[in-house]
C-alpha cells in the first residue's frame, strides 16, 4: 500500500525558486556564523553591548579595531578564495582546477615576498605595492597555465599537464621564497613568516577597506560570467556557435581571479584548498550551473573561513592555529564523505 | 541560406577554396575520407574558423561581420564526441544557449526517444544517448532562439552524429533531421562516414578529399563507386538497384 503512494506529492512546494531558496538559506547560515564569531575571542565581548555602548573601552577599542575587520577581511578573503575556484573550474571545464593547486597563491605569494624584501622600507605605499603585487604574481602565473593549457587542447592529458604545471610553479615559487628568506634581513624575515603563515590576524582597517572594495569588484565580474561559463561547458567551438565570445570570457575571469586571488595572498599568505572543496561540494549538491554555483560558492566560502578562523582563534586561546590548517582539516573529511556517498548513487 | 564564394582556408588544415550555395530545408552531406577536411570545412562554415580567402555570406551579409550572440539565433554546432563538462541533467543541458519552452525541450526528447532520460545526468548516458543529447540540444538553441521574422528555421552544422548510434537509432535520426529540416525550413549540414546513409537520405552531398572537394550534386551521382573506391582507396562491390532505386556500397570481403 506504501508503496504505491506517490511521495513528490507530500513534498511540500515553495512558492520561490530553488535559487532564491538555496541563497537565502546560505545568507542566513553566514549571518548567525557571523554572530556567533563577533561573539567568540580570547576576550570575552558581547557584540550587543558594543553596539549600544555599554561595554568597557578595551573591549569596544578590541571589537572595532581588531575584531570586526577580521570579520569582513575572512568573509572577503573566503567568498573571493572559493569564487574564483569555482569560476577557475568552470573555464577549465575540470573540477580540479584551484587557485592554489595550479600555483596562483604561491605565484601571488613569490611575487609579495619579493616586494617584501626589495621594497619593504618604501613605507605607506607599501601595502599598495603588495596589492599590486599580488596581483602581477598571479597574473603571471595564469597567463603560463592558459599557455600550456591552450598548447595542450582538449582531453585528459590536459588535466594532467595542468596539475603538473601547477606542482612546478609550486616547487618554483617554493624555492624563490626560500632563496628570498635567505637573503632577507631580521627584520624582513620576522614580516614574511607573520604574513606567510595564512592566517587572518593582519585584518586593520586601512587594509580591509580597500581589499573588500576590490574584491567585491572582482566578485561582481566574476558574478556577470555566470551564464557564459554555463554556455564553455558544451566545448569551445559547440560554445562559439552558441553565442560565446570565449577569449572574452577568458580574459574577464582571468583578470578578476589574478586580482582577487593575489589580493588575498597578499594580505592573509596562502590559505589553501578552499576554492576547491567548496565548489565541488556545491556542485555536487547543486548541480553544474554557473547561476547558481557560482553565488553560492562565494557564500560557502565565506561561511566555511569565517567559522575556520573563528575556530583557529579559540580553540587554543590565547594561542591561534594557522586557519589555512583547520580548512583542510574541516573540509577534506566531509569532500571524502561526499565523494563516497555520490559512488553509491551512481 | 549561406553562400561561399571561393572561400577557404589557407593555414594547415587547409581547405582548397570553394563555391556553393546551402539553402534552406536541404539536408547537405559532406563525406569524404579521414583526414580529408570536413571538420575543418565545418568550422569554416560554422565561423569558429574565419575564411582566409574568398567570403561567406549568411542571408546576405559576411559571415565576420555578424556578433557571435545573434550568430547563434542562425546557426547551431553539435561536434564530434564532445563531453560536457560536469555532471549536468539532460534537460538542462539541452537548455544551455537558449531559453527555450518547456514544450520545446520536450518535443525534442520526444523526437531523438530521449524521453525517458530526461532527468539523468548526462554523464551516466551511454555514448549513443549522450551524442542524441547533443544534436537535441543545437536543434533546440536554433528552434528557441530563431527571430519570428526569419523566413527559415536557420543552419544546423552536425559532425558525424550517427558515429555512436546503432542502426535503428541512425534511421530515426536521420528521418528526424530530414523532418527538422522540412518543417521549420532548416538547413542541414550533416559530416557522415556511412556512404549509404548518406545515399539513402541526402538532398545533395559533397566529397572531400585532401582538403578539397572533388565533387558536389545529387548522391546517385557523386557516390558512384570508381570516384569512391579510387578516393578512399578501398575496394568494393555495387549493388545496383537498391532500396528505393538508390545505389548501395558495399565492401568486398
Amino acid at each position: 500500500m506504501i508503496a504505491i503512494l506517490n511521495t513528490d506529492r507530500f513534498r511540500v512546494r515553495l512558492p520561490v525558486s530553488r535559487t532564491t531558496r538555496v541563497l537565502v538559506g546560505l545568507t542566513a547560515t553566514l549571518l548567525l556564523a557571523l554572530a556567533w564569531a563577533a561573539a567568540s575571542g580570547a576576550l570575552g565581548i558581547s557584540p550587543w553591548e558594543v553596539l549600544r555602548g555599554q561595554a568597557d573601552p578595551l573591549s569596544i577599542q578590541v571589537w572595532w579595531q581588531l575584531r570586526l575587520p577580521r570579520l569582513l577581511l575572512g568573509v572577503a578573503v573566503g567568498a573571493m578564495l572559493a569564487g574564483s575556484g569555482a569560476a577557475m573550474q568552470g573555464l577549465f571545464r575540470n573540477p580540479l582546477a584551484d587557485p592554489t593547486l595550479l600555483g596562483l597563491a604561491s605565484g601571488a605569494g613569490l611575487f609579495v615576498a619579493l616586494w617584501i624584501v626589495l621594497f619593504q622600507d618604501s613605507g605607506a605605499s607599501s601595502l599598495y605595492g603588495q596589492f599590486a603585487a599580488g596581483f602581477l604574481g598571479a597574473l603571471c602565473v595564469c597567463l603560463i597555465v592558459f599557455g600550456i593549457a591552450k598548447r595542450q587542447g582538449g582531453g585528459s592529458a590536459a588535466v594532467m599537464t595542468l596539475l603538473l604545471a601547477g606542482l612546478a610553479i609550486n616547487t618554483l615559487a617554493g624555492a624563490g621564497g626560500g632563496v628570498l628568506a635567505f637573503i632577507a634581513s631580521d627584520e624582513q624575515l620576522r614580516q614574511l613568516s607573520l604574513w606567510g603563515m595564512g592566517t587572518l590576524t593582519n585584518a586593520l582597517w586601512r587594509t580591509t577597506a580597500l581589499a573588500l572594495v576590490l574584491i567585491a569588484a572582482a566578485l561582481w565580474l566574476l558574478m556577470r560570467s555566470a551564464r557564459e561559463l554555463d554556455l564553455l561547458q558544451l566545448g569551445e567551438a559547440t560554445a562559439h556557435a552558441a553565442g560565446l565570445d570565449a577569449s572574452r570570457l577568458k580574459r574577464r575571469v582571468v583578470v578578476a581571479t589574478s586580482l582577487g586571488v593575489g589580493l588575498c595572498v597578499a594580505l592573509t599568505g596562502v590559505i589553501g584548498f578552499l576554492g576547491l572543496l567548496v565548489p565541488h561540494c556545491l556542485r555536487l549538491w547543486l548541480g553544474p550551473g554557473h547561476r547558481l554555483l557560482l553565488p553560492a560558492s562565494m557564500l560557502g566560502g565565506a561561511l566555511l573561513l569565517v567559522v575556520a578562523d573563528t575556530l583557529a582563534r579559540t580553540v587554543a586561546a590565547p594561542a591561534e592555529i594557522p586557519v589555512g590548517l583547520l580548512t583542510s582539516l574541516l573540509g577534506g573529511p566531509y569532500f571524502l564523505y561526499l565523494l563516497m556517498r555520490r559512488n553509491r548513487a551512481c | 541560406m549561406l553562400t561561399l564564394h571561393q572561400a577557404g582556408l589557407i593555414t594547415i588544415p587547409t581547405i582548397a577554396p570553394l563555391d556553393g550555395t546551402i539553402r534552406p530545408g536541404e539536408l547537405l552531406v559532406i563525406v569524404g575520407p579521414n583526414g580529408a577536411g570536413k571538420s575543418t570545412l565545418l568550422s569554416m562554415l560554422s565561423g569558429f574558423r574565419n575564411a582566409e580567402q574568398g567570403a561567406l555570406h549568411l542571408d546576405g551579409k559576411p559571415l565576420r561581420e555578424w556578433p557571435i550572440a545573434e550568430l547563434a539565433n542562425r546557426r547551431a554546432l553539435v561536434a564530434q564526441q564532445e563531453l560536457p563538462g560536469f555532471d549536468w541533467q539532460t534537460d538542462e543541458l539541452l537548455s544551455l544557449g537558449s531559453n527555450p519552452a518547456k514544450s520545446l525541450v520536450a518535443a525534442l526528447l520526444d523526437d531523438l526517444d530521449l524521453t525517458h532520460l530526461a532527468k539523468r545526468s548526462v554523464l551516466s548516458l551511454s555514448g549513443g544517448e549522450r551524442q542524441r543529447v547533443m544534436i537535441a540540444r543545437g536543434a533546440c538553441q536554433l528552434l528557441s532562439r530563431g527571430s519570428p521574422t526569419a523566413k527559415d528555421g536557420g543552419i544546423l552544422l552536425l559532425d558525424e552524429p550517427t558515429s555512436a548510434l546503432d542502426i535503428g537509432q541512425q534511421q530515426r535520426l536521420m528521418r528526424q533531421l530530414r523532418g527538422w529540416a522540412a518543417q521549420h525550413r532548416m538547413a542541414i549540414v550533416c559530416v557522415l562516414h556511412d556512404l549509404n546513409l548518406a545515399s539513402t537520405y541526402a538532398d545533395r552531398v559533397w566529397l572531400l578529399h585532401q582538403g578539397q572537394r572533388i565533387d558536389h550534386g545529387l548522391p546517385s551521382q557523386v557516390l558512384n563507386p570508381a570516384t569512391i573506391a579510387k578516393i578512399y582507396a578501398a575496394e568494393l562491390q555495387h549493388i545496383e538497384g537498391g532500396p528505393h532505386g538508390k545505389p548501395l556500397l558495399a565492401l568486398a570481403p
